[in-house]
């Protein structure tokens, strides 16, 4: 396979990540304005901010890293990250949708700490995979990594 | 499982599924599974004979709890030797307003009561059933005390939440003799409220009048709440002499009231401290076995189930 087919898989792929990151983003925006249709007026940051979890922390995430790695998306341990920085953003984004809801009902839950805590013990964990991508020198050396599956 | 995992989409799924589980038990331990967390003494019916009462009730003997003679009962008014009730219904900021004119002999005719007589978090009944089972004359909805996990309870004479809220919310606390009085949760315990003599404490506000003075403004507003709102509250002109305000709200009918709308209805009447209560779908008075407002409950007119009520009666 030549490098630049490489390349364009590896543009494709990313690509293909921000633009799910970019779609959640403009969900997590509907889904405000539709509660609000219901809310009898009351609004809750929590709940108008959530779509900067997926739109900051995923798709602009992926591309700086993208242009900062040019290869990320082909070296080893990426589904690791992929995997790990996606379900913190979820997390995350889940728990400011659960804070928005119980804000505008003008109740609480205890269960949020634990949201908001597994969320950045997710990101945490992926920056550490994210590191040590960036220390992984087989594929620079020109030797093939593990191969990753292609979604 | 590494293996199982690395494959696409797969962690997405597991997780997700995972995620959603979660997401629906946190809501339905919020807003839907009940947890009774104490039993409730029956209400004291002990009377504390107030000598300014008798300017009202001259003919009130002592120690006397259920009245001796048949009360009077019109559509808008009840009267006998302990309890005189009188229902104004009004227009205002085009909004149906329903002002309760309310004056004991005694401060024990003035108490509250749970859902279900069970304290806990999502234990609800409605404000008419809730009224009915501890034989009301009058009652309104009360600070909904179960959608929350902070806020001051004490209620007739027992404390059964002592964890303020996160913010310098104010609290209603009525004495034993029935007398209102605001505090700030932040600046003083439950404890300290009980040993005082604390017989009520309530948990919602904001305040409206203190000393006889308005305490909130235009922007005034209940967390996030909008301005037009059905609205209860509960203000204290004199000794055993109290009104409590229900307004309608949120329907075509009755836009509601702001909280400063609903401040100025106390003054006017010359309450010196009235406190907010529970608003919104909550909004319900009970009068003579009726619900005499018009509660919202969605896009429907129908009672919301409430977890404590402050009622007038024997």
């Amino acid at each position: 396979m030549s490098i630049s087919v490489i390349n364009n898989q590896h543009k494709n792929r990313l690509g293909k990540i921000i633009g799910i990151y970019l779609l959640l983003s403009a969900a997590a925006v509907a889904v405000d304005q539709i509660y609000g249709l219901f809310s009898h007026g009351v609004d809750s940051a929590a709940m108008t901010w959530m779509f900067l979890y997926p739109l900051l922390g995923g798709a602009f995430y992926y591309f700086i890293f993208g242009k900062l790695i040019p290869d990320l998306a082909q070296r080893p341990g990426f589904r690791l990250l992929l995997n790990l920085h996606s379900s913190g953003i979820g997390t995350l984004t889940a728990a400011s949708f659960l804070q928005g809801v119980f804000e505008i009902a003008g109740t609480d839950s205890p269960h949020l700490t634990y949201y908001y805590g597994i969320g950045i013990v997710f990101i945490i964990a992926g920056f550490v995979i994210l590191a040590g991508i960036c220390q992984n020198r087989s594929f620079n050396s020109g030797k093939p990594g593990p191969k990753e599956e292609q979604p | 499982m590494f293996k199982f995992l690395a494959k696409p989409y797969r962690w997405a799924i597991l997780y997700s599924v995972v995620l959603i589980a979660a997401m629906a038990f946190t809501l339905l331990d919020t807003f839907v599974l009940p947890k009774a967390l104490a039993a409730v003494p029956k209400a004291s019916t002990s009377t504390r004979t107030d000598p300014s009462s008798e300017e009202i009730f001259p003919d009130n003997p002592e120690d006397s709890e259920e009245s001796s003679s048949e009360p009077v009962i019109t559509e808008n008014s009840y009267e006998d030797e302990n309890i005189k009730i009188t229902i104004e219904t009004i227009r205002k900021h085009n909004t149906t307003i329903y002002v309760a004119d309310i004056r004991v002999s005694d401060p024990s005719y003035l108490k509250t009561a749970f859902a279900d007589n069970v304290y806990g978090r999502n234990i609800t009944a409605k404000t008419s059933d809730i009224a009915e089972e501890n034989n009301a004359i009058f009652a309104i909805n009360g600070d909904f005390y179960g959608f929350r996990d902070a806020g001051y309870v004490l209620r007739n004479g027992v404390a059964y939440r002592d964890t303020a809220r996160s913010r310098d919310n104010d609290a209603l606390v009525i004495d034993a003799d029935g007398n209102f009085s605001v505090v700030s949760e932040g600046e003083i315990s439950l404890d300290k409220l009980s040993d005082m003599g604390a017989w009520q404490v309530f948990s919602f506000g904001p305040a409206l009048v203190v000393d006889g003075e308005l305490t909130v403004d235009s922007s005034s507003e209940v967390t996030r709440s909008m301005a037009s709102n059905p609205r209860t509250a509960i203000g204290q002109i004199s000794p055993l002499h109290y009104i409590a305000i229900v307004s309608d709200g949120r329907t075509r009918e009755s836009a509601g009231l702001s909280l400063l709308e609903l401040a100025q209805e106390f003054l006017e009447r010359g309450c010196t401290i009235a406190y907010n209560l529970d608003g919104g779908g909550s909004s319900t008075m009970y009068f003579n076995g009726e619900v005499i407002n018009k509660p919202t409950s969605g896009k429907r007119i129908s009672e919301r189930a409430v977890s404590d009520i402050v009622y007038i009666g024997y």
